[in-house]
């Protein structure tokens, strides 16, 4: 990758380095192309947070005020890629389903099984939940309420370390291992939402605001 | 690389940038000097400008100490707390308008409008106005150097809708907005830039009118907001409220309820409560005290902190249910937050600030003056804007999800809410009838499932689709909030590459031609008649000043030497007489010397005053 203007080789395609001009960024850019990070499923945290501010500095549009509207632009829709690809390698279940996706792996709609261990425990919370909804004022609720948080927040963990040994190393494109992942992501996705609810109730507003 | 402004031609440094907080009861300009951020005050006064503005039976509006002034005298022209109305329709605003004595209308666009003396204010130009003082107090304390682009300030609650209307109201006020922030955001930079330390803060900011908790982390020089939450809806206006509340409750068993429809009594009863509700910050008790010499009213009321704790204890709850919201989202524990830094006049309330730090288990910072710390940050994103400053970067969210009102009248969400901005979102669409060249769509802020349910941002439509078979054009529509937190959408046919036309219908706001319209239609002239607001300024001050005098004119008589009241008395006719005209430097001259004249008699009450508390009698008494 080279700089369009300067030529000078490029570390992201949000901006060059040298000639301090934000870029127009290629659609099919990836997260990790745009983080200049290795492609994978481990990621350094520490090593994300640095690259977020050191590009974010190249390319926010505060340092871009007194410069042409069209550079001003340029640095908006950079920054809005360097936000997504962050928000993407940031978060464990974005990334991976990102990498689900980019090795040619199943979508949630023809993939929509949950790990089979998992559909016993689900049964259970869905009761649980729909008491709880019924009568979160009950004595004792609050201590449930907590209770359940605290189990789907450890099955959480537990899916998302399932997660890790499927995607580590990363498999061949089109593996069977992916279709576990997308089973996966599903349960996480379940897992989510039971916990949004959970929140709900426990604001006491199940309509949240 | 940084960049330095200088004007080559005269070697002068450039115009400044001002950072302005736009608050719900004062407003506040702060300027980036000598490495710092400093609060722009003409010498010996306060740079706050009360966000209260008066509309005389003739001459331009007042705004500020003058207008406020007003609010028992004339309470059916002075507007207060407008803030409270930008970017609203007249069915959202009902509550708010209750305790109002002005009519209020919606324009055909849904915008809601006061009318004061047969005109009709839109909350923009109102807010205008108050930008318009604020910038006459920057120009004065910066020796007259003119102040033209400014970083305003917003709740980082507010939606796009009350972005806009701010926007448009520094526009109509001749301002170039360099930049819209977020309060709490603002106040965190201000707090930052002294705190080398690095970790997680809260940020608290209780207004009058918005309440707003936003959860930054912080680290080299990064500001980046992690989660924002709050309710444009709660503030110290509602404290004060439920004092007003106690006392009509009170006042309209006695008296009758004819009395609480009194203007009059209303903004009487406002003031009242608030002046109460603050001795209770600093005594453990207070009075009530409302006299309304035209309803032959004088009615006291003890109120202690325990009461008026009890009174806004939900209120308060209010608040700590945002920054569970808030803290959820971020995903950290309260226990997680390294500081919590109180902003926002209300969070003097003891109540408020024992509960937080009770809710935070740590002592929250006050060492910052909560009433400038909004301001003296946005001064410092102005410099940061205006190419001064590269060690600082700000990253922040936006508040709300967005959302696309679908067929069934559900929203599909393109953006989630504290996602970092800028970011974009595309979303495809197609036509569902043969030759379709258009397509109409309504956008949506909110978190709620029903498009109903959440705000509208206005419909959008499409114009300029090539016409083709139904389903097979493919339409991208590209949703991209900016910097500022406002949407921008743009539309692409992506088998033809045309780009669509987007025409936004805003609701509750106003278009650039009306915003042109009204800047052409005399809104221009009273923002350089500088001389005009002047005069008018000078003629309510000096008007406030007689009233005062001659109220106590018969203690003046008994307590002056001769020599002493008769200049006084002369002074005071001289005032009268100089506001019967417009001639500027006679009433700058009048006033002056009727303020020396009437030091005596200050003098005199206080001594009064003080006399008779020695002697066992209450002040409000005297």
């Amino acid at each position: 990758m080279r700089c369009p203007h300067c030529q000078a080789e490029l570390e992201t395609p949000l901006a060059c380095a040298g000639c301090g001009d934000a870029l127009a960024v290629p659609a099919e850019a990836s997260p990790f192309e745009i983080l200049a990070l290795p492609l994978g499923y481990s990621i350094d945290r520490a090593e994300l947070k640095k690259r977020l501010s050191r590009f974010g500095r190249l390319v926010h549009p505060d340092f871009f005020a007194t410069r042409s509207p069209e550079a001003l632009e340029r640095a908006e829709f950079a920054s809005a890629r360097l936000n997504a690809a962050h928000a993407t390698l940031a978060d464990d279940a974005a990334r991976a389903e990102w990498l689900v996706r980019y090795l040619g792996g199943p979508d949630a709609e023809s993939e929509r099984e949950l790990p089979r261990a998992f559909l016993i425990e689900v049964l259970e919370w869905n009761e649980e939940l729909e008491q709880l909804a019924a009568g979160a004022n009950a004595p004792g609720a609050a201590a449930r309420l907590d209770a359940l948080a605290s189990n789907l927040a450890a099955r959480r963990a537990e899916n998302l370390a399932a997660i890790q040994r499927l995607l580590v190393p990363l498999p061949a494109r089109g593996s069977p291992a992916l279709s576990r992942v997308r089973q996966e992501l599903n349960a996480l996705r379940y897992l989510d939402r039971a916990l949004d609810e959970l929140e709900a109730l426990r604001s006491g507003n199940p309509a949240r605001r | 690389m940084p960049y330095i402004e200088l004007n080559v031609l005269n070697n002068t440094l450039p115009e400044p940038a001002v950072g302005i907080d736009l608050g719900t009861t004062n407003s506040l300009a702060a300027v980036w000097r000598e490495g710092r951020p400093i609060v722009l005050a003409p010498e010996g006064r306060s740079g706050l400008v009360p966000s209260v503005v008066y509309v005389p039976s003739e001459g331009t509006p007042v705004v500020g100490r003058e207008a406020r002034d007003q609010a028992v005298v004339d309470p059916r022209h002075t507007v207060f707390s407008i803030k409270r109305f930008m970017g609203r329709g007249l069915a959202d605003v009902q509550s708010e308008l209750a305790a109002r004595p002005y009519r209020a209308t919606e324009s055909q666009r849904g915008l809601v409008q006061l009318e004061l003396r047969g005109r009709k204010y839109t909350p923009q130009e109102l807010s205008a106005l108050i930008l318009m003082k604020v910038r006459d107090v920057a120009c004065a304390a910066l020796g007259g150097q003119t102040v033209s682009r400014a970083v305003i300030t917003v709740p980082a609650y507010f939606d796009d809708a009350q972005r806009q209307a701010t926007r448009d109201a520094a526009r109509l006020a001749g301002l170039d907005v360099l930049r819209i922030i977020n309060e709490p955001t603002a106040a965190s930079l201000a707090y930052g830039l002294d705190q080398r330390d690095k970790g997680h803060v809260a940020v608290f900011d209780l207004g009058g009118g918005t309440f707003d908790i936003s959860v930054l982390a912080i680290e080299d020089g990064v500001f980046r907001v992690l989660s924002t939450n709050g309710d444009t809806h709660l503030g110290g206006d509602d404290f004060d409220e439920r004092l007003a509340e106690l006392a009509r409750r009170e006042i309209g068993s006695v008296a009758g309820a004819r009395v609480l429809e009194e203007p009059g009594f209303q903004q009487a009863v406002r003031l009242a409560a608030e002046k109460c509700k603050i001795e209770l910050s600093t005594q453990p008790e207070s009075e009530m005290h409302l006299v309304v010499p035209e309803l032959r009213l004088n009615w006291r009321r003890r109120v202690t902190r325990e009461e008026f704790d009890a009174l806004c204890a939900d209120l308060i709850g209010r608040t700590l249910d945002c920054c569970r919201r808030a803290l959820s989202d971020a995903k950290l524990k309260p226990a997680q937050i390294d500081e919590v830094v109180l902003v926002g006049g209300s969070t003097r309330v003891p109540a408020v600030r024992a509960r937080v730090e009770a809710w935070f288990g740590r002592r929250p910072h006050t060492e910052l003056n909560p009433d400038e710390v909004v301001a003296l940050g946005a001064a410092v994103q102005a410099h940061i804007l205006t190419g001064g400053k590269r060690d600082m970067l700000l990253m922040d969210v936006t508040p709300l999800s967005l959302g696309v009102e679908t067929m069934g009248g559900a929203v599909d969400k393109v953006i989630q809410r504290n996602t970092t901005i800028p970011c974009s979102a595309t979303a495809g669409y197609t036509t569902y009838a043969d030759n379709q060249t258009g397509l109409d769509f309504n956008i949506v802020q909110g978190e709620r499932e029903l498009a109903k349910d959440c705000r509208s941002l206005g419909r959008f439509q499409l114009k300029g689709v090539p016409p083709m078979p139904a389903g097979l054009a493919r339409i991208a529509v590209r949703f991209h909030i900016d910097a500022d937190g406002v949407l921008m959408v743009t539309a692409k046919e992506e088998s033809t590459g045309e780009t669509a036309q987007i025409e936004v219908q805003p609701m509750h706001g106003l278009t650039d031609a009306e915003v042109e319209g009204m800047l052409k239609s005399g809104f221009a002239h009273a923002r350089d008649d500088f001389h005009a607001r002047r005069v008018a300024d000078l003629k309510i001050e000096i008007g406030t000043m007689v009233r005062a005098t001659e109220k106590n004119l018969h203690a003046a008589h008994g307590g002056l030497d001769r020599e002493t009241f008769l200049d006084l008395e002369e002074s005071l006719a001289r005032a009268k007489a100089a506001t019967q005209k417009d001639d500027l430097d006679a009433l700058q001259k009048a006033r002056d010397e009727f303020e020396r004249a009437t030091l005596p008699l200050a003098a005199l009450l206080m001594n009064n005053v003080a006399q008779k508390a020695l002697m066992g009698k209450k002040l409000g008494d005297v």
